[in-house]
């Protein structure tokens, strides 16, 4: 099985029955080392992502949210409805011919139109279909309603989030929904290896609840240790353009302080006890911030990053989107690529998560709604052209 | 879901892990779950940082079983119970000759090697990428680094929570008064940990196409910058840079979360769809609300939502973040209780999944393990194996696995290459 084009999944073919973020993140990234991804989106409206902010042009064009052109990336695009009978039969004979499927209907949904794990495996055993819900498939959570700031809440990684005398915050954007994402393809591909060495495939189970319980990695354990998880007081202090953590307070040497000292023209601080090691650091964690925030408040965040990086600190600086994309290191690794759109121009887009060997990763643009409908619909299903016409359109066929 | 008895999915595999703190630690715990040997490599001078001191002072902020470090700390402390779970552990010290000797002895026989040190430190100690495919071409060598294995920061260090800041992830969370914050769980580090084990299963497979091995370079920082992918590509085209909205959704309202009886207690509110903002009326027992013109539709509730907050406020003070949370969930809202990690462990939902495993750690006592974010229908989890003590494998893998005698073993242990107590200067 040696693939054509160096491709690791080459050969794999994928139907994505998912919706909104998490199990489209997934395919991404099934997609992105080489699977073909056939997307099924509803007639007329398409993914739900497609309504979703930011737009690149205007709120009402389907073919506009930046959010639904990041996360389908290098997939083909046809629109069928579920719901009726004769199209869900369609899904159910391109599901034949597929290694994966990844869904994110609520439990029992797609069962009830036929299209279930089980009724899909009797003639397909070695299908790997892949479930991606905010509970997952079972438990008495099973029928709730999810969200990304829902799973962070139910998982205790928002506990923790935000300032002491503030409420609970959540970790900014759409993360948790990617992170459930990223579960998914990781799971994905354990199936498959499976698969591989073992010769069946099977149902993947993916709870956006159970990936936040595993990302809080101290909560739960510390408070078992009788160690209480609280929110904490920030460590960051005000840049002349931003905000900088000093990195002054684990992983640093012996004799990094004096130098930093130097650096900041107080020397007197250098045999100061309260910041000589560590752990006094931490403890005197706001008189630090002090002294540090009247040196820092004049230097450019990157400037104080790099200068304090070199003096083996383990410095952080609050990069924004529009620092990303010319971070001196992201620019060096190529991470961030350019891909033409005939409306928008060039579109940025984060390139490979991982990197194996030369090149590998596929990144072409997101498909228009119903695109590959001529090429599925019509070559494929051998659906006609009235046919593929009147499914476009959204009729009832 | 039915459970087949097979072999477990990852049965066969031998993993060297030089990983230590929790993006790697995370990926390895996860391939012992799914049945991958584990062979944890740590030197008694540089024990995996999660283990802390070997004699911490009274102040130490390592978490340990009800803040007692016991007699051997370094297998107590709550990251390294937690984190190192399912692993064998063996102690080298790479910087002695004989020390990389056996290393590579090791790595002719393992499939996978993970490390996520600084940039250099495998080369400056000659045993980086060139050296050990030498050894092992079949060898998958698992890079995980804050900055990725090339480029002018490479070596540059770095925690869970300054990839937060140098990746925008910080950039955009916060309450939405101009101060970026971190989370407390370093979240870049789960993230590249269960990112990592799909980016093995890739190189498993290439080598299986393939029939050679590879390095697979990894950047926490790339991984973490596409938690924000959608602003990244709005940025390049309307030139908006993504700022912090603090619980608020670009989209949706209502959307946050809200007061509920006892200190510091929340549920978190999530309406999107019109049948959801329909439902939360009914819920909260204000059904009129559905017929006022200021929240007629998505972006005028989206345009009034502090006054929709107070409203909703007003009912969610009356009643238990997890009472809050069903009341909604029965009529259709999405919503969850804002839990502690304390409240993680006994939730009735998580239990009913079998998620939790009883742990009985020798050295740390009783407590509830995190298991997987995922769960196969044939292939299951294996049972958490406890973390293990420094070096309680060294024997078992120099004698069983490489042929060492029981006289060369104890040799090395004079000669403090291996070893089960840490070395007395750290």
């Amino acid at each position: 099985m040696i693939p054509s084009n160096g491709e690791v999944l080459s050969d794999i073919k994928v139907l994505d029955l998912s919706h909104g973020v998490s199990g489209p993140f997934c395919t991404k990234f099934l997609a992105g080392l080489g699977a073909e991804v056939i997307k099924v989106e509803p007639t007329g409206t398409g993914d739900s992502s497609r309504q979703s902010k930011p737009f690149l042009g205007g709120p009402d064009d389907v073919e506009s949210s930046a959010l639904f052109a990041y996360l389908n990336t290098s997939k083909m695009s046809v629109t069928l409805d579920l719901d009726i009978p004769d199209q869900a039969l369609s899904v159910k004979q391109l599901a034949q011919e597929s290694d994966i499927l990844v869904e994110s209907y609520a439990p029992g949904h797609l069962q009830s139109l036929g299209l279930g794990y089980g009724a899909l495996a009797e003639t397909n055993a070695g299908l790997i279909y892949v479930s991606v819900t905010p509970f997952g498939q079972t438990g008495p959570y099973r029928d709730y309603k999810g969200a990304d700031i829902v799973a962070q809440a139910i998982g205790a990684l928002m506990y923790t989030i935000g300032l002491p005398d503030r409420e609970p915050l959540k970790v900014g954007g759409e993360s948790v929904l990617y992170t459930t994402g990223i579960s998914a393809f990781s799971a994905a591909m354990l199936a498959l290896h499976v698969r591989d060495t073992q010769g069946f495939g099977q149902h993947v189970d993916i709870s956006a609840m159970e990936v936040m319980t595993v990302a809080q990695i101290h909560s739960s354990i510390n408070e078992q240790f009788g160690h209480p998880s609280v929110r904490r007081p920030t460590n960051l202090v005000r840049a002349k353009d931003g905000w900088v953590s000093p990195g002054l307070e684990s992983g640093v040497q012996l004799g990094t302080w004096p130098k930093v000292c130097e650096l900041m023209g107080v020397p007197q601080f250098a045999e100061d006890t309260r910041f000589t090691t560590q752990e006094g650091r931490r403890t005197n964690q706001q008189d630090l911030l002090k002294v540090i925030g009247d040196w820092a408040a004049t230097k450019p965040k990157e400037e104080i990053y790099h200068t304090l990086q070199a003096l083996r600190t383990i410095t952080g600086y609050v990069a924004t989107v529009e620092d990303l994309l010319v971070a001196k290191q992201l620019v060096d690794r190529k991470f961030f690529r350019a891909l033409a759109d005939p409306v928008f121009g060039d579109v940025v887009h984060p390139g490979a998560p991982f990197r194996m060997g030369e090149d590998g990763w596929r990144l072409l643009p997101p498909p228009r709604l119903g695109e590959h409908n001529d090429e599925i619909l019509g070559g494929r299903l051998g659906y006609s052209s009235e046919k593929i016409s009147e499914v476009s359109k959204g009729g009832e066929v | 879901m039915s459970t087949t008895q097979t072999r477990p999915a990852l049965s066969g595999l031998r993993v060297l892990d030089l990983s230590q703190v929790a993006a790697g630690p995370y990926a390895t715990m996860f391939l012992g779950f799914m049945g991958a040997e584990v062979i944890k490599l740590e030197s008694r001078s540089r024990m995996d940082i999660n283990r802390g001191r070997a004699k911490p002072g009274p102040t130490d902020p390592r978490v340990y079983p009800n803040g007692e470090h016991g007699e051997r700390p370094y297998n107590r402390t709550a990251h390294h119970v937690h984190r190192n779970i399912n692993k064998l552990s063996v102690t080298l010290d790479l910087a002695a000759d004989r020390g990389k000797e056996l290393f590579l002895d090791l790595v002719r026989v393992c499939d996978v090697l993970v490390e996520n040190y600084r940039g250099s430190v495998m080369d400056r100690l000659g045993l980086g990428y060139g050296a050990v495919s030498q050894v092992n071409p079949q060898l998958i060598y698992l890079k995980i680094s804050s900055q990725g294995a090339t480029g002018p920061e490479a070596n540059y260090g770095s925690l869970g929570s300054t990839l937060e800041q140098t990746a925008g992830l910080a950039s955009v969370t916060g309450y939405g008064d101009g101060l970026p914050l971190m989370t407390n769980e370093v979240y870049p580090d789960p993230v590249v940990g269960i990112l990592s084990f799909g980016a093995l299963m890739a190189a498993l497979r290439q080598r299986r196409q393939m029939g050679i091995g590879c390095l697979v370079d990894l950047s926490q920082r790339e991984v973490t910058s596409m938690l924000l992918g959608e602003s990244v590509l709005d940025f390049s085209v309307t030139g908006r840079v993504a700022g912090t909205i603090g619980n608020k959704h670009r989209d949706m309202a209502p959307h946050g979360v809200y007061p509920c009886t006892g200190d510091d207690m929340w549920v978190a509110v999530s309406v999107g769809s019109e049948d959801e903002w329909l439902a939360l009326c009914r819920a909260i027992g204000q059904p009129d609300l559905a017929s006022d013109h200021r929240f007629r539709d998505r972006d005028s509730r989206h345009g009034n939502q502090e006054a929709l907050d107070e409203i909703i406020s007003a009912w969610t003070r009356g009643w238990d973040h997890y009472q809050a949370m069903h009341l909604l969930q029965a009529h259709g809202v999405p919503a969850g209780a804002v839990l502690k990690g304390s409240e993680t462990i006994n939730d009735p939902h998580l239990e009913a999944r079998g998620f939790w495993d009883v742990v009985d750690n020798p050295e740390a006592g009783t407590y509830k393990q995190t298991t997987l974010p995922w769960m196969l229908s044939k292939s299951p989890r294996q049972t958490t194996v406890p973390a293990a003590g420094l070096g309680e494998h060294s024997f078992q893998v120099f004698n069983g696995l490489l042929g060492l005698s029981a006289r060369e073993i104890d040799t090395l242990v004079e000669q403090g290459i291996t070893g089960d107590v840490p070395n007395p200067d750290i």
